[in-house]
């Protein structure tokens, strides 16, 4: 190595002293530190684009800077998946409030609205991040530390038990929303608490301020197949995540703004699941709330004041 | 050659050796190394399927589908109520024509005989008990003639699955008959297998190492 040889004017008669060979290995030391300690950078190189980067926040983009932004999510999911989507940015209606009702006497366990809305919302599956968490309770309790999520029966329903599916509550009075240093999640007026992930900065804060566990992290890059990948997308909705931002149920803001049912819905084999516009009073949810045995908003003490009801037939 | 002695060489050589050494295992971990996580299968598409369960008879008559099952008059008679005949416990013997058939509506057995439903006079149709005459099509009615508050939720759309557009402005409800979910000669839902249940990131505590994932 060139820098170990000694300067010629060199007192020392040896060819290397002790204190340069020292000061060569602590460069090399040093260097080669410093490397590993920017290596992470080297992941960077598709984490954010300038145009990301320069983006304003949701609520002041103007409709041709959305316009802007739409086109470059379109570019680069079809980057990244090969799959031209259809992103939108739709807007709440007026006379619109969304409400979610939850029949316990009719659930009957079987998970399928979890994979339904992870095929509609292109979460990852590996890591799995699962917005619906059905817990399976012991009859003649509604403590949900009873509950228990990973049950692994061979068929549903067990006896002894019923079965409750949680997800966003969708709160009047959501907790995730005040913690949120940057403002990057907030409640629109028909009701959804949403998150714009071009602006989380990942905190987890609101992750720690739900009561209910429905906030998602993006531990890592999100992994969805291309064939799995739903086309049909929303910006503050199911367009695929980036590593290190949060996410949680919406609604499927991207069917229910556009006056579809979401997918949980679409999908539960029982009808247990009901959703509409409680502003109306001919919805299902207006005859629910006010025709049945409406038992809880969860954890009603917590003052959150749920979008999401859950009730009994009988 | 200089004259510092041998072992100061060995020193210099071995630390040498040593500082290579750790400079490499930098430059190769500087990436990290990366946890394996465990392969997640993908779920079935079974589970994603919005499908009913079961089809009715205007299923299938929109399906143009085989209609052989509703020709009853193919083996019964005219104007000739076929027989129910009852074993000792008064359980209703089941012909083994109809032996796909199991009597399950209604709890301890209440509800066992054909003609609470189907019309004895005319076995293409059903009945509700004030004489009625109701079509296979058209079910509903004839199940909420007992059934009167689910009929009742039904019609409000709170009882039984929908499809389609909670805003009526933008397009339909699709809704489904009470046999698409239920059997009417066993009512109750049966038990089916739940889809997989949440997989943590290494895998359950105490399994084997996992396998690493291939990017």
């Amino acid at each position: 190595m060139p820098t170990l040889t000694p300067p010629p004017d060199q007192t020392s008669d040896a060819a290397f002293s002790r204190r340069s060979f020292l000061r060569g290995c602590a460069a090399f030391g040093g260097l080669t530190a410093l490397a590993a300690s920017l290596a992470p950078l080297r992941e960077m190189g598709d984490y954010t684009s300038t145009e990301q980067f320069l983006q304003k926040y949701y609520k002041e983009l103007t409709p041709d800077d959305m316009a802007k932004v739409i086109a470059r999510i379109e570019g680069e999911v079809q980057k990244e998946y090969g799959i031209r989507p259809h992103v939108r940015d739709l807007k709440p209606m007026d006379g619109v409030e969304f409400v979610y009702c939850l029949n316990l006497t009719r659930c009957i366990g079987c998970r399928k609205c979890v994979h339904a809305c992870v095929a509609e919302n292109n979460q990852s599956r590996n890591p799995e991040i699962q917005y619906i968490r059905v817990l399976k309770m012991p009859h003649g309790s509604m403590d949900v530390e009873k509950g228990d999520h990973t049950y692994d029966a061979k068929q549903v329903p067990e006896k002894g038990f019923f079965y409750m599916p949680v997800q966003c509550q969708q709160c009047h009075n959501p907790p995730c929303v005040k913690v949120c240093p940057v403002n990057a999640t907030w409640q629109e007026k028909d009701g959804i608490t949403v998150i714009d992930y071009d602006w989380c900065i990942g905190c987890r804060y609101c992750e720690a301020a739900c009561p209910y566990w429905a906030r998602r992290f993006n531990f890592t890059k999100p992994e969805i197949p291309k064939e799995r990948l739903n086309p049909n997308m929303s910006y503050l909705g199911n367009r695929p995540r980036k590593q290190g931002v949060m996410e949680k149920c919406h609604f499927c803001i991207q069917r229910t703004r556009a006056g579809r049912y979401p997918a949980c819905l679409e999908v539960c084999p029982v009808g247990a699941r009901k959703f509409g516009n409680i502003l109306d009073p001919e919805s299902e949810v207006s005859y629910i709330l006010r025709e049945k045995r409406v038992f809880i908003q969860l954890k009603e003490e917590m003052g959150t004041s749920p979008r999401f009801f859950y009730y009994f037939d009988k | 050659m200089l004259n510092r002695n041998a072992s100061t060489n060995a020193w210099l050589a071995v630390l040498t050796v040593v500082f290579l050494g750790l400079g490499a295992f930098f430059l190769v971990s500087a990436g990290g190394r990366p946890v394996p996580r465990q392969v997640i299968p993908l779920v079935d598409p079974k589970f994603l399927s919005t499908a009913p369960w079961r089809q009715t008879y205007a299923d299938l008559v929109r399906t143009n589908q085989d209609l052989s099952d509703y020709d009853c008059y193919g083996c019964h008679e005219k104007n000739k109520p076929p027989p129910i005949r009852y074993d000792l416990n008064h359980k209703i013997i089941i012909p083994k024509e109809h032996s796909d058939i199991v009597m399950g509506h209604g709890a301890h057995d209440r509800n066992n005989l054909c003609y609470n439903c189907h019309n004895e006079q005319n076995l293409l149709t059903l009945q509700v008990r004030d004489g009625r005459e109701v079509g296979f099509d058209n079910i509903p009615q004839l199940c909420g003639s007992c059934h009167g508050p689910n009929l009742r939720d039904w019609e409000a759309g709170a009882h039984g699955r929908t499809s389609g557009y909670w805003d009526r402005n933008l397009g339909a409800m699709q809704r489904l008959s009470c046999a698409n979910c239920h059997n009417p000669h066993a009512p109750r839902i049966p038990t089916r297998e739940p889809a997989p249940g949440p997989h943590s990131l290494h895998g359950p505590v105490g399994s084997p190492p996992p396998v690493e994932t291939t990017p």
